[in-house]
């Protein structure tokens, strides 16, 4: 019971610098592991998987659903991995006749109740019981009885988002430990006990938290899913994109998970120093927003009406514009409007164009929203800006430069620009205020890039299709000062494009840059110009995301 | 009762108004505490007594109890240290320490404050099976009585040393009685056991090291630091199995009840003897004796010869004294009876976190029933030999399922015709109504009245040859 150690003997050589790791002897097999990791996580590690349900890395450790038994040497009995303690020497067994019949035995308990119709649940493909059955189970069973039903206790809807079906909870407790540990507002419990016992909320509350969401996540089977996603798609057909959430500045990682150039759900992707295991309920459903495809071409405005163009005549026609303007009034009569919807590399491009131009007039709209937070592995975040990019914007240039004003001098009249340009017409604030439209109608000329419609977009003299998050590939910069990339899931549809390419075609018209560029060569100027952007592979952008002080590099997957 | 003389722990239970302060004061209750609290014994020395006595606790474990103090760590690193009673006696055939408090509750309290003592221990918490609401108005009246003469409170009996005692009653859980379920319990969170370690002398109660210790364990530390404990070790089978015990006996017998002896008490002279038990209702013949309460392997009749009830004697017949209830049933028993209704019990309090014992126990008794109402195959019989060493055995937190298998096991071991007959002729064996398809009468003997369960499901009678 004691565990002070014995104080070295006498003439003893000084103890060596104390160990920062534990060596995990794994089938035999010893491996070095940090001291401050579950053992389930330590056989990760050495390549071992140990199945489990309960555990989770964030959430406490309560051994309930004895899956992850191990044998450990000196010990009699089977051990719960996830409960016993890492200590130097451990010798732990995951493979011996025991502990493989043990988790028969475990599997078989687990589904003698669950329903067995994966084919109509909305969890297959994705179910770790689905999985660990597959891995662990016997595929049989001597049960044959009536299986157990929780009349009252099926296909609910518990909160705005999350359904939960009794018939098909294995018990785990992670839902609840989420809504108690993570999100802290303890909506759910147990009830009764013994085969009884079921997950709900307490009498009175629903689940309803900032991010219920993740309590669908964490839940192992199809006890609990979201309304949102629930039967749109057989999860294995869908498409994992690594990107970026771009309902805030904080800039969850996430992966789109996308069908057909349909996006059907935002799944939390891990990176313990931003957003950990999870994500917010209004990033994960703002997922729909990008199925939104109102501005699908270029259009001019013709006798009250407005006419489709090309886009390249659209860029041609703003080039025009733009021209005729620096030639008339001089650089000065020009307005650039980025955002922070748009990555680095297309901020980055609307500043230089300016530079080109010599046009001191540039901003970045500021959208605040609410307050988001999101929990990294070790502390609370708070976003309060719409769109992921608000920081990288800055960064890029996008203020005025010296003699320049900003879109407040627009908003309060100081200053009447001849030609805007609105690179991305999503700013919620704005796009549909009809008196902050129409200040912006007093230009000669405004156009808009942008993918929905809005009193902005018809107000536009040429308004261009943009592209979506999951159509183009960049950078964003997250509050912390995290540079994330985020992948193309896939193409935009024509003739729609990305705003760097519409960007990089008026830029060319414009005498500026070379239409071969490629976000990855934006991304090289970035590096050689903007300050505290360095000069990384993108491989290792995709990862955690790379702090641009001092280029640190997370931790990466557990 | 039987002969009051020798009697120690019942010593005054019967005894006119026993429950109030001044009978107990004038039968010598509280010099022991006012011996220790005058100078007469540090706390180490106290728990060194309890030590020498070799006191093994009542509870079901039989820990010993010194030991057991001694797990408290030197460092508290500032926590306070916590006593809990443990008095949530649900086991099935278990009524000894329902007596102890509503009898004689200065006993208890007196055992507390002393073992209190010992452990350094401010506030210490009785906590009371549910149902016993008497038993709880009892010991709240009691505690009063004691702060009022200076047992308790503030600078007991102008020492330094202060003490405070609360009832808390449980909500009806059998599982609140395994002692961090009791702990969860008593934080005011679901009753489910923790895991250990850590054990509850480090980790306990709002997260202070902590000692739960029964009922009966407790009013022994009152004689044991009165008379010392030579003679309490003097009493009992040998130096392993000292001191009285309690025995409840309940079932086929013409006297059950609570019953006072030695350690180590046969299990003959416990069911036959004149002061005890006093043989078999109707003279019939004993079938089966559950000697530990409901976890505990059921002994056959030729087992309980030569049984001496203690922990050892048990172990070495591979069952267990557990809480020390005697469950007998005679040879009108069906066994498949008793065990459906045991294992509906197990299956009813089962607190549901491990997933062998959540689905293992209502899967028991689903295919018990089934075979006592005549339903059952041949590969039942293995079947459930199989489940039950699926759920045991390090399975599961807490050991709520290897007591939940002890009945099932034990019973297809040592009764296996029977089971096979109910497989096979869809009726018992044994008992007055085998012949017409019905089952005995398990549930008649009273011995699970406690069980929160009913009887098994019994086919209508069959008339042979209708």
């Amino acid at each position: 019971m004691s565990s002070t150690p014995a104080p070295p003997p006498a003439g003893a050589a000084p103890a060596a610098a104390p160990k920062s790791t534990f060596t995990v002897v794994f089938d035999g097999k010893p491996i070095e592991v940090p001291k401050d990791i579950n053992l389930i996580e330590a056989a990760k590690l050495a390549g071992i998987e140990i199945p489990h349900f309960c555990f989770h890395p964030r959430l406490s450790v309560v051994g309930q659903c004895r899956m992850c038994l191990v044998e450990i040497e000196g010990v009699p009995k089977i051990q719960a991995a996830c409960t016993t303690p890492l200590k130097d020497g451990l010798a732990v067994k995951t493979t011996t006749e025991k502990v493989v019949q043990s988790r028969a035995a475990n599997m078989e308990f687990l589904l003698i109740n669950h329903p067995l119709d994966c084919p109509i649940c909305d969890q297959a493909g994705e179910c770790k019981l689905q999985d660990n059955s597959f891995g662990y189970g016997d595929q049989k069973s001597s049960y044959d009885e009536r299986k157990r039903q929780f009349p009252g206790f099926g296909r609910t809807l518990i909160g705005p988002h999350v359904i939960a079906d009794m018939t098909r909870c294995i018990q785990c407790t992670r839902c609840i430990r989420f809504c108690q540990e993570i999100a802290g507002t303890g909506e759910l419990t147990f009830l009764d006990r013994g085969g009884r016992t079921l997950v709900w909320t307490h009498e009175g509350r629903e689940l309803d938290n900032d991010w219920s969401g993740c309590a669908a996540d964490v839940c192992p089977v199809g006890a609990l899913t979201t309304r949102e996603f629930r039967f749109r798609s057989r999860v294995w057909y869908l498409e994992k994109t690594s990107s970026v959430c771009p309902g805030c500045n904080i800039g969850c990682n996430i992966s789109i998970e996308s069908k057909e150039s349909i996006v059907y759900r935002f799944l939390p992707r891990l990176n313990p120093e931003v957003n950990d295991y999870w994500l917010c309920d209004y990033g994960r459903f703002s997922s729909e927003k990008l199925n939104l495809r109102e501005v699908g071409r270029a259009s001019i405005p013709e006798d009250g009406g407005r006419r489709d163009v090309p886009v390249p005549t659209a860029i041609e026609r703003i080039a025009r514009e733009i021209r005729t303007t620096v030639e008339t009034t001089g650089p000065g009569g020009l307005f650039f409007l980025g955002s922070a919807h748009l990555s680095n590399e297309e901020n980055f491009l609307l500043r230089k164009l300016a530079d080109h131009l010599a046009c001191p007039n540039r901003d970045v709209v500021v959208d605040r929203s609410r307050v988001r937070r999101m929990k990294s592995r070790t502390e609370w975040f708070e976003g309060d800006h719409f769109g992921a990019n608000f920081a990288g914007a800055r960064d890029m240039g996008l203020a005025p430069a010296d003699g320049g004003y900003d879109l407040e001098a627009i908003w309060s009249g100081r200053a009447s620009p001849e030609v805007i340009l609105v690179a991305d017409g999503a700013f919620a604030a704005a796009a549909d205020d009809p008196d902050r439209v129409a200040i912006l109608r007093k230009a000669r000329f405004l156009a808009v890039a942008a993918r929905t419609a809005s009193a902005l977009s018809r107000a536009a003299d040429v308004l261009l299709p943009s592209a979506s998050l999951a159509e183009k590939e960049g950078t964003f910069t997250n509050v912390q000062g995290r540079v994330q990339m985020f992948h193309r899931a896939f193409l935009p549809r024509p003739p729609a494009r990305a705003e760097w390419e519409m960007l990089l075609l008026l830029a060319v018209a414009l005498g500026y840059g070379d239409p071969a560029w490629t976000p990855a060569d934006l991304r090289r100027q970035i590096a050689a110009e903007v300050p505290g952007y360095g000069d990384v592979p993108d491989r290792e952008l995709a990862g955690g995301g790379l702090m641009k002080k001092g280029l640190f590099v997370s931790t990466g997957a557990l | 009762m039987s002969a009051p003389e020798g009697l120690v722990l019942l010593a005054r239970v019967g005894r006119h108004n026993s429950r109030a302060i001044e009978t107990y004061l004038a039968d010598g209750g509280y010099d022991a505490l006012r011996n220790v609290l005058g100078g007469g014994m540090t706390p180490e020395a106290v728990t060194e007594e309890v030590k020498k006595s070799g006191l093994r606790g009542r509870g079901g474990a039989g820990f010993p109890t010194g030991v057991k103090w001694g797990f408290v760590p030197k460092d508290t690193k500032g926590k306070p240290v916590y006593l809990l009673c443990n008095a949530d006696e649900s086991e099935p055939g278990t009524f000894k320490d329902r007596l102890l408090m509503e009898e004689d509750p200065h006993q208890l309290i007196e055992g507390m404050i002393l073992s209190a003592y010992a452990l350094k221990c401010r506030t210490s918490y009785i906590y009371i099976r549910g149902e016993f609401y008497l038993g709880a108005r009892i010991l709240e009246k009691a505690i009063a009585e004691a702060y009022a003469e200076g047992m308790l409170g503030a600078g007991i009996l102008g020492s330094s040393f202060s003490h405070d005692i609360h009832v808390h009653r449980g909500a009806g859980a059998y599982i609140c009685g395994e002692e961090t379920g009791l702990i969860e319990s008593l934080e005011g969170k679901r009753g489910q056991p923790r895991i250990k370690p850590p054990f509850p002398a480090v980790f306990g109660v709002f997260g202070a090291p902590t000692i739960v210790n029964n009922v009966e364990t407790l009013c022994c530390v009152t004689h044991i630091i009165k008379r010392g404990a030579p003679w309490f070790a003097g009493i009992g089978r040998n130096e392993k199995n000292t001191g009285p015990k309690l025995y409840c006996l309940s079932g086929h017998v013409n006297r059950p009840g609570v019953y006072e002896a030695p350690m180590g008490l046969q299990m003959k002279e416990l069911l036959f003897g004149e002061g005890f038990g006093q043989g078999m209702r109707d003279g019939r013949s004993v079938k089966a004796v559950i000697p530990g309460g409901a976890s505990a392997a059921m002994l056959t009749a030729a087992e309980i010869e030569d049984c001496p009830l203690d922990f050892d004697g048990l172990a070495a017949k591979k069952s267990m004294l557990g809480s020390a209830a005697i469950i007998v049933m005679n040879e009108d028993t069906c066994i498949v009876d008793a065990a459906v209704n045991l294992a509906k019990f197990f299956s009813h309090e089962s607190c549901g976190q491990c997933t062998p014992c959540r689905e293992g126990t209502p899967w028991l008794h689903r295919v018990l029933a089934r075979i006592e109402a005549g339903e059952g195959r041949v590969e039942d019989i293995t079947l459930l030999e199989r489940i039950s060493n699926q759920m045991a055995n390090g399975m599961t937190i807490c050991v709520f399922a290897d007591a939940a298998i002890a009945p099932v096991l034990s019973s297809i071991g040592k009764f296996r015709d029977e089971y096979m007959h109910h497989v096979e002729h869809g009726r018992c064996l044994a008992g007055p109504r085998a012949a017409a398809g019905g089952a005995g009468s398990f549930a008649g003997t009273g011995a699970v009245a406690n069980a929160a369960s009913g009887r098994g499901a019994h086919p209508p009678p069959e008339i042979p040859g209708a």
